[in-house]
């Protein structure tokens, strides 16, 4: 599945490292930090406390990554948002997936689950539950949750679900303010033919 | 005592809460920091927020409040609203001595014996050395106003900002200064800061959080490192020393400037005499 949704119209200024903010500096140091990043820089004192939650989420925790990034560009899919299908199919990649993996979790047709083939069988679980809360709206049902307990603890349902909650907030914070794909994102997405 | 109220105490704060009451101001001068015009947005700090502050800032333990803008006093009700600041807290307003026309000097004129300062701009001793910078016939108001204002028992300071400046004229600006009845303790210098209008002509000095006194400074934009802060270039704010969005309970960017001071490196105080 290509990404088909609009191309973003950047809606507020990206804060650069010159007008870095006093408590953002430290996200400044080193290297470009990113775009969500730079629009929090607006109110510092939501980014000081809204990024260490995102690193507790997105950044290593008793989840194996894969997980995580099934969650990530799976959920992201279903809210169209371009920036973070492009930054997490790359991160996917890193992470080890598949071409035809990172194109499996973009389509959102009910029998990709059925196709998907891992070693792990708790994935096309994972991947229900995923539709199930971020593809809908009002109750999630009693099937997907019993699915998702055969295979997960009560702290990775948690934790699972906690990260498709914080990526629907990003994708739409994200997709709102049009924020946009590094350079280096794009050419890696292009060779890999996932643009 | 608040940990605030120790910092200050302690001198690891300064004990000032600045306030830009609005941005416009009759004046352009070439270096001011705000980009500040008749016609720039007013971005006003209400009457009753600039008063709700202070009182916050009195029960955290700050020490006193400084007005500055703009030109505060364009906002009608500013010598009412200075004088309910100064039951509350010690007063210093910032102001460009160019407006004291004889009505105004009368609503004033309360201020004597009040625990006020206006601190007003003079530049130069040279009337044309002072006017390129801050505007046609800026010089001959200002040493109007001053003995006015004197005379009437109001406390004024004398702020002379400059790029450069040879003795001779130093010794004839301070006994310009003594002239019109403001003594030495009264008259402070300082470099101009390169933000603002200043930084397209190149002017001043570059100053990083490091080089400025930590003054809580809010305005209608967030709360500020100082009021070398909320700055704007090109019409477009400057955020490199901007602290919080959060002004109020005032509680919350005060915190967190302490907390920024707590964690600066020590020996990196200002060293450029900027006040």
């Amino acid at each position: 599945m290509s990404i088909t949704v609009a191309e973003p119209q950047v809606v507020v200024d990206l804060i650069d490292s010159s007008q870095a903010p006093l408590l953002a500096r430290p996200y400044y140091q080193g290297s470009d930090p990113g775009p969500i990043v730079a629009a929090l820089a607006h109110v510092p004192e939501v980014l000081e406390v809204a990024m260490p939650f995102i690193s507790a989420l997105y950044g290593p925790s008793a989840l194996p990554v894969r997980l995580k990034e099934i969650v990530v560009v799976r959920t992201s899919a279903h809210l169209e948002c371009r920036y973070c299908i492009e930054s997490h199919s790359v991160v996917a990649l890193d992470a080890g997936f598949s071409c035809s993996e990172i194109l499996g979790l973009r389509d959102l047709d009910d029998t990709v689950r059925e196709r998907w083939s891992s070693d792990e069988a708790g994935e096309p679980a994972l991947m229900e539950w995923i539709d199930a809360v971020a593809g809908a709206t009002g109750s999630v049902s009693k099937d997907s949750a019993g699915r998702m307990r055969e295979y997960f603890s009560d702290a990775e349902i948690v934790e699972l679900t906690l990260l498709i909650g914080a990526t629907m907030m990003l994708n739409r914070f994200c997709t709102a303010l049009g924020l946009p794909s590094s350079n280096g994102t794009l050419e890696r997405l292009r060779a890999e033919d996932l643009l | 005592m608040t940990q605030v109220a120790e910092a200050i105490a302690s001198g690891a704060l300064p004990g000032r809460l600045w306030m830009y009451s609005n941005y416009h101001c009759n004046l352009a001068c070439s270096y001011c920091l705000t980009e500040s015009a008749p016609k720039v947005a007013k971005r006003e700090l209400p009457a009753e927020l600039l008063l709700s502050l202070a009182r916050e800032a009195k029960e955290l333990g700050f020490t006193s409040v400084g007005i500055t803008g703009g030109e505060p006093f364009l906002l009608p009700h500013l010598p009412d609203t200075i004088e309910r600041l100064a039951e509350i807290l010690p007063v210093i307003v910032l102001t460009n001595g160019t407006l004291f026309t004889k009505e105004r000097l009368q609503r004033v004129q309360r201020f004597a014996g009040k625990p006020v300062a206006l601190q007003i701009s003079l530049d130069s001793p040279d009337a044309v050395v002072n006017d390129t910078m801050r505007g046609p016939h800026n010089f001959r108001k200002v040493i109007e106003a001053i003995p006015a204002l004197v005379e009437r028992g109001v406390q004024v300071r004398i702020a002379t900002t400059m790029e450069e400046m040879d003795e001779s004229d130093m010794v004839r600006l301070c006994a310009l200064h003594r002239e019109l009845g403001v003594p030495d303790e009264d008259h402070i210098v300082r470099p101009i800061v390169r933000r603002g209008r200043a930084v397209d002509s190149a002017m001043g000095v570059e100053a990083q959080a490091a080089d400025l006194p930590p003054e809580l400074t809010i305005s209608a934009d967030g709360a500020f490192w100082s009021p070398f802060g909320p700055t704007v270039h090109s019409g477009a704010l400057d955020t490199d020393l901007l602290v919080s969005r959060t002004t109020s309970p005032l509680q919350r960017p005060a915190g967190i400037l302490l907390r920024l001071v707590q964690g600066r490196p020590p020996g990196e105080d200002s060293k450029l005499g900027i006040k």
